[in-house]
């Protein structure tokens, strides 16, 4: 189970994360030489936390709310490093890599659902 | 100190995180070392990889080989300590100390035959386990050493939390390419907060495993000086007995063996005999940790004459002392599986970083401005650093390089190998208190990619199984080569970093931009009003 509960919560963090790092000004610019709009700013921040808490549950489900919470913050955290160095490295994989986390989330969840 | 909170708040940090931050940073790589420590004692001994593991049913007789070589070397001691052969270390390990103040004894018996074993002499992991939280000093010293910097450590990470202005602005930002004490301020941001909750969590619970070390007095008042009831209330030993001084014989300990693992679906670690030879000897049997946050061995305690069970510690934990083993257990990491252990590892680096960006920002603040000369202390921090942050890996690397190279036969093997260590980490902290900065950073951390390769080398030539020779044998050589590979790649990289700086740096030395280090405006997104921090590096 521990993997699959593992990538579910790296992949909804690194999308989450991303969400919430382009609904910032600077980071936005970076990636796409815009602004961001008011509606896509709400948009991502929205969906950002919406991302984050289903993840905590994910993970308080799966592996119980004792491991939950520290595998919780744990992907989270490798997330968030693994975003930080593509924003700055190679700033406009960040939007594609968001997405590919994001089925890459898809994938294990829809099996864990299956066999729940 | 006529200043706003936050200007308190940033000296703080600064003053702080300097004087404890290369304990800290030396803390830090060998704590997150110990994440691995069964991997790296079982590389450090690779007889091991070679040993069939001793099957449950042989257990038993296995601890009454045991209790057969302690009964003839050590009949005097006051406990034996047995370790028992695991997976990961098929071997019986014994221990066991005389009286306060003289060294204990240690062997390593084969299991089966109860004979030594045939291993090389060496700590393993242990070693980098022990200096984590001793430093290589006598244990008491050393512990309150550690413990006095993480108390520290924790001040300097609240008083950085209030210091940085822009926590959740810059919450992802790094930018690697300005100015370089506005990277590293980047750097040491990110590295700070993105693990916070780890950096928190780490720096608490490690003060908390030894809380009753550092405040005994609670524990002293409440139990009139009488620890060890406090510490079997608290479920960490069974209930002690003082010996009777009346001798009797020990009763057999394989029926006890055999008992306690019928007892219980973990598997058992060690045995732990008080009082051998004595009319009231205890045998206790501790088991593997159950799955689960917390840090609590069951224990089994049998009379030592009699063999009759006299008590069983099995969960059951009052509040308090739940929360006491679930800090220990979230520090120590135990439950975590592969990739869990890996995040765990990530953010122990990532800690390292934030320390090691610290240290270095410190010294970036205060470069001297064109045509003045660095003073003493900013070489004396400058020095350090390196001989910390390039120093310590390259130090360690040699410990595991002198593992492989010094002959197997050398007397007092295990010492060697850490004077070995000693050795090459003074020599790396002396060496950049003569050379020029950049070109020490560039020297020493090229050293240690070198040294990576070399562990490398190394392994590969004196394991005649080594995975990569034959295709076969024991992955871990696999992947701890791989690992060394890897931070070979990333000192290199960092070497190659530090030797592309060189030209703008010297030109600053000489004046021809001046001080560039507080031009603002890094970044068109930023007011250029706003200059970098001037109290926080």
């Amino acid at each position: 189970m521990t993997p699959l509960v593992l990538a579910a919560n790296l992949g909804l963090s690194f999308a989450a994360l991303a969400a919430l790092c382009l609904s910032l000004n600077r980071h936005h610019a970076e990636v796409f030489d815009r602004k961001a709009e008011r509606a896509a700013v709400l948009r991502l921040r929205a969906f950002g936390w919406a991302a984050i808490t289903l993840s905590l549950f994910v993970a308080g489900l799966w592996e119980g709310w004792a491991f939950g919470p520290v595998q919780w913050i744990g992907a989270l955290t490798g997330a968030a490093l693994g975003l930080v160095l593509l924003l700055s490295y190679r700033p406009r994989y960040v939007a594609p890599a968001a997405l590919a986390a994001l089925v890459a989330a898809a994938l294990p969840l829809s099996i864990l659902a299956v066999s729940a | 100190m006529k200043a706003s909170f936050r200007q308190s708040m940033a000296w703080l940090h600064t003053w702080s995180g300097l004087i404890v931050g290369w304990v800290l940073f030396a803390i830090f790589v060998t704590g997150t070392a110990s994440y691995y420590r069964p991997d790296i004692s079982r590389w450090m001994r690779p007889e091991f990889t070679q040993v069939e593991p001793v099957d449950a049913a042989a257990l038993g007789a296995a601890a009454e080989r045991a209790v057969a070589h302690l009964g003839q070397h050590a009949a005097k001691a006051r406990t034996w300590f047995i370790g028992l052969p695991q997976a990961d270390k098929p071997v019986l390990d014994l221990f066991w100390r005389t009286r306060p103040g003289e060294p204990p004894g240690h062997v390593l018996l084969d299991p089966r035959t109860g004979a030594e074993a045939a291993v090389r002499d060496t700590q393993g992991g242990d070693f980098l386990y022990r200096f984590h939280f001793e430093l290589h000093m006598p244990p008491l010293w050393g512990r309150w050493v550690v413990g006095l910097c993480a108390m520290i450590m924790l001040v300097a990470l609240i008083s950085g939390i209030v210091t940085h202005k822009r926590i959740f602005a810059d919450f992802f930002t790094f930018r690697r390419d300005k100015a370089p004490r506005r990277s590293w301020l980047d750097a040491h941001n990110v590295t700070g907060v993105l693990a916070l909750p780890f950096h928190l969590m780490i720096t608490y619970t490690g003060i908390v495993t030894l809380a009753t070390f550092y405040m005994p007095w609670g524990v002293t008042a409440a139990y009139k000086g009488n620890a060890q009831a406090f510490f079997s209330e608290a479920s960490w030993i069974t209930t002690p007995r003082p010996p009777a001084n009346r001798p009797a014989a020990l009763a057999p300990v394989g029926p006890m063996v055999e008992r306690a693992r019928a007892a219980r679906p973990e598997p058992l670690e060690r045995l732990m005999i008080v009082n051998p030879g004595d009319a009231n000897a205890t045998v206790v049997a501790v088991f593997e940790e159950p799955h689960g946050l917390s840090h609590e061995h069951p224990q089994i305690a049998f009379d030592g004459v009699s063999g009759e069970i006299l008590e069983v510690r099995d969960g059951g934990l009052k509040p308090a002392a739940k929360t006491f083993t679930v800090m220990t257990g979230l520090h120590e990491g135990h439950f975590a599986g592969p990739l869990l252990r890996l995040l765990f590892f990530l953010c122990g680096l990532m800690g390292c970083a934030m320390v090691a960006t610290g240290v270095v920002l410190w010294s970036l603040a205060r470069l001297p401005k064109a045509g003045e000369r660095p003073f003493l202390g900013l070489r004396l921090v400058q020095a350090l650093n390196v001989g910390s942050i390039a120093g310590l890996p390259a130090a360690v690397a040699v410990y595991f390089l002198a593992n492989r190279l010094l002959p197997l036969d050398l007397a007092g093997r295990e010492q060697w190998e850490i004077r070995a260590f000693f050795g090459a980490w003074i020599v790396a902290a002396l060496v950049p208190l003569a050379r020029p900065q950049r070109r020490a950073w560039c020297e020493e951390l090229a050293a240690v990619s070198v040294l990576c390769l070399a562990v490398v080398a190394a392994d590969l030539l004196t394991i005649p199984d080594h995975p990569l020779r034959l295709g076969g044998g024991d992955p871990l050589f696999a992947w701890f080569d791989a690992a060394m590979l890897l931070l070979a790649a990333l000192f290199a990289l960092a070497a190659r970093k530090m030797l592309r700086y060189e030209a703008p740096k010297r030109d600053r030395a000489r004046g021809a931009k001046p001080a560039p280090v507080t031009a603002p405006a890094a970044s068109p997104a930023r007011p250029p009003a706003r200059r970098p921090e001037p109290t926080h590096a």
